[in-house]
């Protein structure tokens, strides 16, 4: 046992070494996302009656508690900055924790980087333990980066690290979900989807703990609904995070037992052999490659379809109980019914959004194939690059709608039987109208794609850009013309009277050239050859 | 014979590192042609732009009177291809790769495929990401070799291989060439392409500085001569043509180039030679030549700090 973890200390050092650039943006988002948040505050709320409205006008959406959890205390800016920005922020450290495990377990092992470490001067649990220090290590920094920057602009120190904590605990408590995963898939892709699902629905189960009516006990059923206890800028209650570190550190250890019952290279779930000959052609592997990940986003979007339907359903009563909604519907201000329609639409947003994170997915795992070498092998038989790439394109075009198509009927069903009636047609409707916008990120991940598939990445960078400017700009005061800049923020709102498509088609256009200038390009490019 | 593959002043740069620079090489149609160099010095580059791959910066390539660039899908109906490092979808079992890549090019020699799935002892139920670095390999080379393309183009297929598989893949590459096919065949194992090879092309940085057959190669070179003899010893010294002479008690070691290798054998012959060790060059030696900061003969300790100056030389870095 004492000889287990000899050389995690250099192991240690060589993942810090390899990984400082791809942590600089998780860090950078970090350390100003919170301080712009809390900046604004000031100019945003010049009264305390101001901010008081925004939280009640807030309540009448359950959808933000659902995706932000609930405004607790909007009176001081420390409250505003922690309700903006702690669950997003609880789900992108648990995000990097994941990913950091993964990268530095699993992956190494599929790329063969691992073999060569534990043919070295290393211990059987050294790999794994490195990879979870580090992803500790990284959530610490994290962190302690949020606190720091908090403080420095002004924000009471207790509750801001009490916030960073929130957000640093959770990447304690996921990097021992991704060492456990990791054990269990038998490539990295897999044990990064599995510790994904469970980081989705501790997610949807918080929000729904936060959204429901005397559904409390749902939050201690996941570790983003613990962190939430920790209730920075109110309670400042310490006891959830010491819960996140204990239940991050078991989770180890299980990973450690597990470690030991599987062989290298190979997951706990075991890879069977297949058959011996194959039919597929270009289409059938497209669709063959893709197989994993359309089943699990077809079954995530039909759940999260369905759940929010269920939130929808109980709305009337949520509205019944909301002294400030009932004195909205009494006034004529609004209808229970455009209130319903609201919430739903901000919903389809949400979906929207997870629409577009699945196209880009689908189109830059194409450059998979040419990064690990399979590309120069397939296209050495008579394939024309234009048909290499286009039912990987198509896929990412048709894939979204479908998947669109999909939680939208879940959703008006849903929320149909469980007694708040919505107009499927134009539920359907409305969830359609996000389509441009997701064609347009997959039309930019395709354009980078096969202009210059270096900078892939910034895809995802822009997709960011635009849920950060749609989610938190209205609220900021963003110009609209730079608001106008995410192709989210202009989708046009079917429930209203008199809808305006114009954007639509725009956002179409633009989204048809840059795939049709990714094609181009891919046909026009060198193979990227490593 | 006409020109399989005729290449004439190949550039191509990746961003400041010049990879080919002035590439020519004709590879003539029926031939086993071994394309010979150490890693970085450009081979599988070029193997990369004769696939259309990638785009050539300048110079011109014919494959099979094709442009490679241009035409990419009739010529390749005719090339079939095993890379450097074949990658297999993790996801696919190995039949069904080799399938997939039979079904592109509509249809593969059914025979030919069971025959060699059995002389390489591959098992094609196993899942991509299980089978080791040589398996992926015979996957690649039974997609290849079972395609009945007029063009192999192998770029260190025997890589991983282990010895046995390796004498059987030279066979089965001998039993192409009676076919008819022609085969470029890229490696850094001198054995392999001194077995196979009709004709060979020695790159170095991007330019191909030797091609000939091993034997005109050879004549060309000189030949390694150890002996031993009574008396007059000095006698050596006076002949034009002799290098590296060393005098070892009564053993003398030198070498000799062909026109003067006659000359040379009748003075041992008068001066009483008990022992003859001739070496033609080896290939090795040829490669040195064109390698070696200076050419040694071999037998003499600077082959090993040769050996390793070319092993260690810098080329173009493969991620890992």
């Amino acid at each position: 046992m004492n000889h287990a973890f000899t050389g995690t200390l250099p192991l240690l050092r060589h993942a810090i070494r390899l990984d400082r650039w791809k942590l600089l943006p998780w860090f950078l988002a970090f350390g100003i996302i919170p301080v712009v948040v809390y900046a604004v505050y000031g100019s945003l709320f010049p009264t305390p009656l101001d901010a008081f409205a925004l939280q009640s006008s807030l309540s009448t959406n359950p959808a933000f508690s659902l995706l932000l959890g609930p405004a607790t205390d909007l009176s001081n800016a420390i409250g505003f900055t922690t309700w903006r920005i702690q669950m997003f922020g609880m789900f992108f450290a648990a995000l990097m924790a994941i990913l950091a495990v993964t990268r530095h377990t699993r992956a190494t092992e599929d790329s063969g980087q691992a073999e060569l470490l534990d043919s070295g001067v290393v211990g059987r649990l050294a790999r794994l333990t490195s990879a979870v220090l580090f992803a500790w290590l990284a959530s610490a920094a994290l962190a302690l980066l949020v606190g720091a920057a908090l403080t420095l602009v002004g924000a009471p120190t207790t509750s801001a690290y009490a916030l960073a904590g929130a957000m640093g605990g959770t990447g304690v408590a996921f990097a021992g979900v991704g060492a456990a995963t990791a054990q269990l898939g038998s490539v990295a892709r897999t044990a990064n989807t599995l510790a994904g699902t469970v980081l989705g629905i501790s997610y949807l189960v918080r929000g729904l703990g936060d959204t429901l009516q005397d559904s409390d006990w749902l939050l201690w059923a996941s570790p983003l609904g613990w962190a939430e206890h920790i209730r920075p800028a109110s309670e400042n209650n310490p006891g959830p995070l010491l819960l996140l570190v204990g239940v991050g550190g078991m989770l180890v250890i299980l990973a450690a037992w597990l470690s030991s019952r599987r062989d290298f290279g190979l997951g706990l779930i075991p890879t069977r052999p297949g058959p011996a000959r194959g039919r597929s052609g270009i289409w059938g592997l497209t669709s063959r490659l893709n197989r994993l990940p359309l089943w699990t986003w077809g079954v995530n979007l039909l759940i999260l379809g369905t759940v929010f339907g269920l939130v929808t359903g109980t709305l009337s009563s949520a509205f019944a109980g909301n002294p400030f909604v009932r004195q909205l519907i009494a006034f004529r201000v609004a209808t229970e019914e455009q209130l319903t329609y609201a919430f739903v639409e901000v919903l389809l947003l949400i979906l929207g959004i997870i629409g577009a994170v699945m196209g880009i997915q689908l189109a830059l795992r194409f450059f998979a194939e040419e990064e690990e070498r399979r590309a120069e092998w397939i296209l050495s038989a008579p394939l024309s690059r234009l048909r290499h790439v286009i039912p990987t394109a198509a896929l990412a075009i048709l894939a979204p709608a479908v998947g669109m198509g999909i939680c939208s009927l879940a959703l008006a069903t849903a929320s149909n039987v469980s007694g708040s009636p919505l107009d499927v047609g134009k539920v359907v409707l409305q969830g359609a109208a996000e389509l441009p916008a997701i064609w347009l990120a997959v039309g930019v991940a395709l354009a980078l794609l096969g202009l210059a598939p270096q900078l892939r990445s910034l895809a995802w960078l822009i997709l960011v850009y635009w849920l950060l400017l749609t989610f938190f700009g209205p609220i900021l005061k963003v110009p609209e013309w730079l608001l106008d800049t995410s192709p989210f923020h202009i989708v046009p709102h079917v429930f209203s009277a008199g809808t305006d498509w114009l954007s639509t088609w725009w956002t179409l256009a633009i989204a048809a050239i840059l795939a049709v200038a990714g094609l181009a390009g891919y046909r026009r490019r060198d193979l990227v050859c490593t | 014979m006409t020109a399989a593959v005729s290449i004439s002043g190949l550039v191509k740069s990746f961003g400041r590192f010049r990879a080919l620079d002035g590439l020519d090489l004709e590879v003539l149609e029926g031939e086993v042609h071994g394309f010979l160099g150490p890693n970085g010095a450009g081979k599988s580059t070029t193997l990369r732009i004769l696939l259309g791959l990638l785009r050539a910066d300048s110079g011109t390539v014919k494959v099979l009177g094709g442009d490679p660039w241009r035409d990419v899908v009739p010529l390749h109906k005719r090339i079939a291809y095993v890379p450097g490092d074949v990658s297999i979808w993790p996801s696919l079992t190995g039949g069904e790769a080799i399938d997939l890549l039979g079904r592109l090019r509509g249809g593969l020699d059914e025979k030919r495929r069971k025959d060699l799935l059995e002389t390489l002892e591959l098992d094609p139920s196993k899942r991509g990401h299980t089978y080791s670095k040589g398996n992926r390999q015979k996957v690649a080379i039974v997609a290849a070799l079972s395609s009945n393309a007029e063009l192999l183009i192998l770029d260190e297929p025997t890589a991983g291989l282990d010895p046995l598989m390796e004498a059987t893949f030279r066979e089965e590459i001998l039993r192409e060439r009676t076919l008819g096919r022609t085969v470029l065949l890229s490696s850094h194992i001198l054995a392999e392409v001194e077995a196979l090879a009709d004709r060979i092309s020695i790159i170095r940085k991007g330019k191909v500085v030797e091609t000939n057959s091993l034997e005109e190669m050879r004549s060309r070179t000189r030949t390694n001569v150890s002996a031993t003899l009574d008396d007059g010893l000095g006698a050596l010294t006076a002949l034009p043509g002799i290098a590296d002479l060393r005098i070892e008690g009564n053993r003398v070691h030198f070498s000799v180039d062909a026109q003067t290798l006659g000359d040379a054998m009748s003075v041992l012959a008068r001066h009483g030679m008990s022992a003859l060790t001739v070496t033609p060059p080896s290939l090795e030696d040829l490669f040195l030549q064109h390698y070696g900061e200076q050419h040694e003969p071999s037998g003499n300790e600077d082959d090993q700090r040769l050996n390793a100056s070319f092993f260690a030389r810098r080329g173009r870095r493969r991620a890992p």
